[in-house]
């Protein structure tokens, strides 16, 4: 309340005083001032006229202050003309007046509605303020669990990535990076399908994009492309991130690298197959081997029978040889898994004649011709069975690569070691086939790697080699692919000296 | 080889396998005793002369290897061959002084046999 007379100052007073409100008093344009700055004010009650500063100056001087742009201010004046217009220069802002006489009534009602609206705004601004925190709170709240979530991403095995609504990807963890090689730029949206075999690309696709239109959680198997540009297995999926009502704002996904654990099964798969294999072959041994001794021994009591004539002789001796086929056959191929229990002198001769001969109908059929230069009949020592495994292997693979004809030329003669002078015997295996790609060479000898497609173990090169170096020998090989004018060689070398122990071919395998 | 014939004792659950052997073995020269089971085998070699056994390995009740372990704690002597359609060495047949596969047919059969008995091979060739 201003006012230079201390009687009307008193008289609002009295009017205002059932409000309960906390009432200042000041006497001067100037003492209303020093009250504004030191205590908070909801309304200032002001006479215009005024000697010194009048209302529409203190008035003034109280909008230039930031703090009191909002101020209430009821002016008390008899009402002139010139006044009413200068109130209008107010109308923005918290302006009123009031003219003399002062009705008491109407002069409560609109203290109290300045001070209503006052303490109103200070409510607001308390809630403002205290949201301004909470907002701050959470951000920081946020910033901190996105940067969890960060570290969470690039510390986890998997590649992880995520998507917009629509599929395409806005975000990838280091992982992926780092075992794509690629940049965001390389791979941002739907650019990924880059790395994707080609043969797998469309099916991975069209899965993904049901589980986008569906919105059932994805998941799928398939090779990535690593930076060194080999491929690799990995299992996929992908959930979806819903926001408050249900509607999906994001897809989140991983990639799982399997190639380990599907190599370890496949080979688990080859393994129990070769295992199969042997129970098989040994029944079969059996079965086949216990009749036909019985035979074979019937045929040789009625070899020379004396109530036999010259002809029934003569049938009896078609049977019996036979029979020796059939016995050679049963020995040669089901004796595979037979092994000597102590390395024994070894004619390589011998065991290359005899895998020639469990190959001949493989050369007769693709019309293989066959070169043989056998220039010693020197022995080695060793085990019959897992060396005629390994030139098996290696003059299976030479005829097998030769399906349309070519020219077989095995080699045996004696030999040193290049590398350290040792005496031994060298086989050489040379076809005219189609030849080892470049890319497949350095892979060769590695298990389960194979170009024979679902006909291969992949095994045999792996096994071939692990014997030879138990031999202390080596293989090597050497493809020429020419228009034309292929040859592949393979060499290998096996030192005179005993091996020490028989290879453990399931051990090789495990 | 006259009055001694060598004795062998042929040990086979199969009939019809087991004379064969058995007629294959004395058109070879020996005398040949049978039995049709492991159980068998140990009661005769137990009451009666022996010179050489000849068992199949793969027989109900009593394998080969396990007739071979029996008949050398009760005879350390007495040789045995075991002869099997299995091409696999069993486990514990190293006890036996042969392993003969069945695919070899009767001459390499006979050629065992008298290498073991220390006899000259033309006994097979008679």
């Amino acid at each position: 309340m201003v006012d230079d007379q201390p009687g009307k100052l008193l008289s609002y007073e009295a009017i205002l005083g059932p409000l309960h409100e906390n009432l200042l008093k000041a006497n001067s344009g100037r003492e209303a001032l020093e009250y504004l700055l030191k205590a908070d004010i909801a309304v200032v009650l002001m006479d215009v006229s005024m000697p010194d500063i009048d209302g529409f100056q203190l008035a003034d001087m109280i909008r230039e202050h930031p703090r009191f742009q909002k101020t209430a201010i009821i002016f008390i004046s008899a009402v002139h003309l010139s006044d009413v217009d200068r109130l209008k220069a107010y109308e923005r802002g918290a302006v009123d007046y009031i003219s003399v006489p002062v009705i008491p009534e109407l002069l409560r009602a609109k203290v109290t509605v300045f001070a209503e609206l006052y303490r109103k705004t200070q409510q607001l601004e308390g809630l403002n303020r205290e949201l301004e925190r909470r907002v701050a709170e959470r951000t920081e709240e946020l910033r901190e669990s996105e940067s969890q979530f960060r570290s969470l991403a690039n510390s986890i095995p998997q590649l992880a990535w995520m998507t917009h609504p629509d599929g395409s990807i806005f975000w990838y963890n280091q992982r992926w990076y780092d075992y794509t090689g690629s940049t965001f730029e390389d791979v941002k949206g739907w650019a990924w399908k880059t790395l994707h075999h080609p043969d797998c690309l469309e099916e991975v696709i069209r899965k993904f994009q049901h589980c986008l239109a569906t919105g059932e959680a994805w998941e799928d198997t398939f090779p990535l492309r690593g930076k060194d540009g080999n491929y690799r297995w990995f299992l996929s999926r992908a959930l979806p991130i819903h926001d408050v009502n249900g509607k999906i704002v994001r897809w989140f996904g991983t990639n799982t690298d399997i190639t380990d654990r599907k190599l370890a099964e496949e080979a688990l798969i080859k393994s129990e197959r070769l295992a199969a294999m042997g129970r098989l072959a040994g029944i079969i041994a059996h079965e086949i081997n216990n009749p036909l001794e019985a035979i074979s021994n019937a045929f040789y009591l009625l070899r020379d029978h004396p109530s036999l004539d010259e002809e029934a002789r003569y049938y009896s001796k078609l049977a019996e040889e036979e029979l020796a086929r059939v016995a050679h056959i049963t020995k040669q191929t089901l004796s595979f898994y037979r092994e000597s229990q102590r390395a024994i002198p070894i004619s390589l001769a011998e065991v290359l004649d005899n895998v020639i001969e469990l190959q001949s109908r493989s050369l007769h059929v693709n019309s293989v011709a066959l070169e043989k230069r056998f220039q010693t009949q020197g022995k080695i020592q060793g085990y019959p069975g897992e060396l005629k495994q390994v030139f098996l292997n290696i003059i299976g693979n030479a005829v097998q690569a030769m399906p349309n004809g070519g020219r077989l030329r095995i080699g045996l003669r004696e030999s040193t070691a290049r590398k350290n002078g040792r005496r031994g015997m060298r086989v050489t295996v040379c076809d005219t086939g189609v030849g080892i790609r470049r890319e497949h060479a350095k892979r060769l000898f590695e298990p389960f790697f194979s170009t024979k497609e679902a006909k291969g173990t992949g095994l045999g090169l792996w096994i071939s080699r692990g014997i030879i170096q138990k031999y202390e020998g080596s293989i090597r090989f050497r493809s020429i692919v020419l228009a034309g004018k292929n040859t592949t060689c393979f060499s290998v070398f096996i030192p005179t000296t005993a091996a020490t122990q028989p290879t453990e071919i399931a051990a090789l395998v495990a | 080889m006259g009055e001694h014939k060598a004795v062998i004792l042929c040990v086979d659950d199969e009939q019809n396998p087991l004379t064969l052997r058995k007629l294959v073995l004395q058109k070879a020269g020996y005398e040949v005793v049978t039995a049709n089971s492991g159980k068998e085998a140990l009661e005769l070699a137990a009451s009666r002369r022996v010179d050489l056994v000849l068992s199949d390995h793969l027989m109900p009740g009593m394998h080969g290897t396990e007739l071979a372990q029996q008949l050398k704690a009760e005879h350390p002597k007495l040789p045995v061959i075991l002869i099997s359609g299995v091409n696999e060495l069993p486990p514990g047949s190293a006890i036996a002084n042969a392993f003969v596969s069945k695919s070899e047919g009767p001459d390499a059969l006979c050629k065992e046999v008298a290498a073991i008995l220390n006899l000259p091979l033309e006994t097979c060739e008679k």
